[in-house]
């Protein structure tokens, strides 16, 4: 009897096994790009550098990517429902541009804080009715509106670099608890509340659908064009978010924030496992690969690669990256 | 001038062509008008070629956007082609160099989006990446010398006709020819506008696609050897802006960035507005910085006329 049920045991534990360890491979397999670059540069890390595995050192690391960070964060909201922002780049210009000008200082300091989570509403509103209810290209009417905040920026300054930001804005990015300075924990708080958000709230499942399927969405009754302004709106107040802890990280104005902006940010969105449609990264995925990129860049910076190795490695990375995970997922 | 115009006949889905003639018409006239420098010999030389380079670099990128793909590696490609020719090596060598080079980037940027399912804008921004490396990595800084036949072939002129013009018609013939005479073409709108019902009707559209992409590679590294032609150096950067206004120029033009619909006629238009827009600024003596602002207006208030079925990129 015993030893019957011995062997009905063993019976339906093997299979039981085999299922997990399946599912645990399947969903290692599953996991964004980002995560294998990751583990792979930390592996590396001891070999290259003593620096690079220092605490302190990722706690820099983490300052100066939390600006990209929320950067990322907002591309994903857009990607997931298959549209891009390239106005990242003017609301930077913009915003470095008012807060180290001096327009702002005869006004409270809250208004420095407020406005450039202002101009990437009013920049996420305009991108959004022009892309959901205009139906025009998201490429061409996000980087219109990026030519055109870049464009003003240059004319109002002449071309030429404006003063500096205001020394209390810079505590948001120099100071820290327990190491971990304010604008990480802003990166963090944000993330969390998105994935609260995409967990919790019928937007979520929203973007979801939409992503999968416009189509199919639109027929089941999903308000298409209303979750993609939404998304939209969205993405451009978290880059006014993002523009803000960028003009904290910055002593002196400038107005050429960097066209690699919005090309670093949609690297990062990628290698996070979030495309067009494609969500397999969550809020996460997005967030390992803003901190694999960091580290990658410091790592190439110790090996002494200059400018253009890095450009090479960046685009290396990215095609394999997307190739291996387009294999397995289907299209990114 | 009939066998032209049935040359460049766009006998099926055209996009928005007769918005953007009637665009560029308009802002011809109020240029003449407004401006009597605008048809100057020496302007309208420069505008020429100016305008070149970016209607070349459009002609190719339109062949990806007709597949609903987009090719923000062009720029990269232009800058590599010009920094290639100041090589120092003999000048075939460097001319073949620059179509290998151009080739190997167009195949793996067609083989990464038909075949390995790999979404165009991300394809080619990584290859962007690397062609901006390998340009800066052969020419760090813009200088070096080009080959006299090639300063020679974009300055001088054959009779009245500038040479650039010259440039300019081979280039829209040639794109012209393959979009309205070979099956290619056919495959390219049916292949954007629904490759699904493409594939059922026998249609090859991975391959279709790739050529594309080869396309519009061999078109910016065209584009490219006029630019350095015309700089009579080399320039790491010189490129980078045309990716992005290769992609306005063929938009401006009525080509729909979903795919399937789209013109040569329509990408010379666009182009040739962007260029007027740029020269009569230079003109009007409108700040360099304010010419963004105007541009993007422009493309703006275009792009919005053009109203698609689809949402999104």
């Amino acid at each position: 009897m015993d030893l019957s049920m011995t062997t009905t045991d063993a019976k339906i534990e093997t299979p039981s096994r085999t299922l997990t360890a399946r599912r645990i491979l399947s969903w290692v397999l599953g996991l964004p790009p980002a995560y294998y670059v990751l583990a792979i540069l930390i592996a590396v890390a001891p070999a290259v550098s003593a620096t690079l595995i220092n605490p302190n050192y990722w706690f820099v690391i983490l300052k100066q990517s939390a600006p990209l960070g929320i950067a990322v964060l907002a591309q994903s909201l857009v990607m997931r429902v298959r549209s891009i922002d390239l106005s990242v780049s003017g609301v930077f210009a913009f915003s470095i541009y008012l807060a180290s000008s001096g327009l702002l200082n005869s006004y409270p300091p809250f208004v420095t804080v407020l406005m450039p989570i202002v101009i990437g509403l009013a920049v996420g509103l305009i991108n959004g009715a022009l892309v959901a209810y205009v139906r025009a290209s998201a490429v061409i009417a996000t980087l219109s509106v990026s030519a055109i905040l870049i464009g003003i920026v240059q004319f109002m300054s002449s071309g030429r670099a404006p003063g500096s930001t205001p020394s209390w804005l810079r505590v948001l990015t120099s100071g820290n608890i327990y190491g971990l300075s304010y604008s990480v924990i802003v990166w963090i708080g944000i993330s969390v509340l998105v994935a609260l958000a995409f967990r919790f709230l019928i937007l979520g499942r929203y973007f979801r659908a939409v992503g999968d399927n416009p189509r199919a969405a639109e027929i089941t009754g999903i308000p298409l064009a209303r979750t993609i302004f939404v998304s939209h709106t969205l993405a451009g107040t978290l880059t006014g978010i993002a523009a803000l802890v960028q003009v904290s990280a910055l002593a002196v104005g400038t107005i050429k924030p960097g066209f690699d902006t919005f090309m670093n940010a949609l690297a990062a969105t990628i290698l996070g496992g979030v495309t067009f449609g494609v969500d397999r990264g969550g809020v996460a995925g997005p967030f390992v690969a803003v901190v694999a990129f960091s580290f990658l860049f410091a790592m190439l910076t110790v090996f002494g690669i200059q400018e253009p190795g890095k450009l090479i490695v960046q685009g290396g990375i990215i095609a394999l990256a997307a190739i291996i995970y387009g294999a397995r997922v289907g299209r990114v | 001038m009939n066998t032209v115009a049935n040359f460049l006949k766009t006998p099926y889905r055209a996009g928005a062509i007769g918005l953007s003639i009637g665009t560029l018409l308009v802002l011809v006239v109020a240029s003449v008008i407004l401006l009597p420098e605008f048809l100057a010999p020496e302007n309208l030389s420069n505008l020429l070629a100016q305008s070149t380079v970016l209607v070349i670099s459009a002609l190719g990128q339109t062949f990806v956007i007709l597949t609903g793909g987009l090719d923000v590696s062009v720029g990269s490609i232009i800058s590599v082609t010009t920094t290639i020719m100041t090589l120092d090596m003999p000048e075939v060598v460097r001319v073949m160099l620059c179509i290998a080079v151009a080739i190997a980037f167009g195949l793996s940027n067609g083989y990464g989006v038909a075949r390995l399912n790999v979404h165009p804008i991300i394809m080619t921004l990584a290859t962007m990446g690397i062609g901006q490396g390998l340009a800066l990595i052969i020419l760090p800084i813009p200088g070096g010398k080009v080959p006299e036949w090639l300063s020679a072939s974009v300055a001088g002129s054959v009779g009245p006709v500038p040479n650039s013009l010259l440039w300019l018609i081979a280039a829209t013939f040639v794109a012209a020819w393959l979009l309205y005479r070979r099956p290619f073409g056919l495959y390219l709108f049916a292949s954007g506008g629904n490759d699904f019902n493409a594939r059922m009707n026998g249609v090859p559209v991975e391959r279709t696609v790739i050529k594309a992409y080869i396309l519009s590679a061999l078109f910016a590294c065209a584009a490219g050897m006029f630019l350095a032609g015309r700089l009579a150096s080399g320039d790491p950067k010189g490129g980078a802006t045309f990716g992005i206004e290769s992609v306005t120029a063929a938009a401006l033009g009525g080509v729909h960035l979903a795919g399937g619909i789209g013109s040569i006629l329509g990408t010379v238009a666009g182009a040739a507005i962007l260029g007027i827009v740029n020269n009569v600024m230079n003109l009007a003596n409108v700040s360099a910085f304010l010419q963004s602002v105007v541009k993007g207006l422009l493309l703006l208030a275009l792009v919005v006329s053009q109203r698609r079925k689809t949402i999104g990129l």
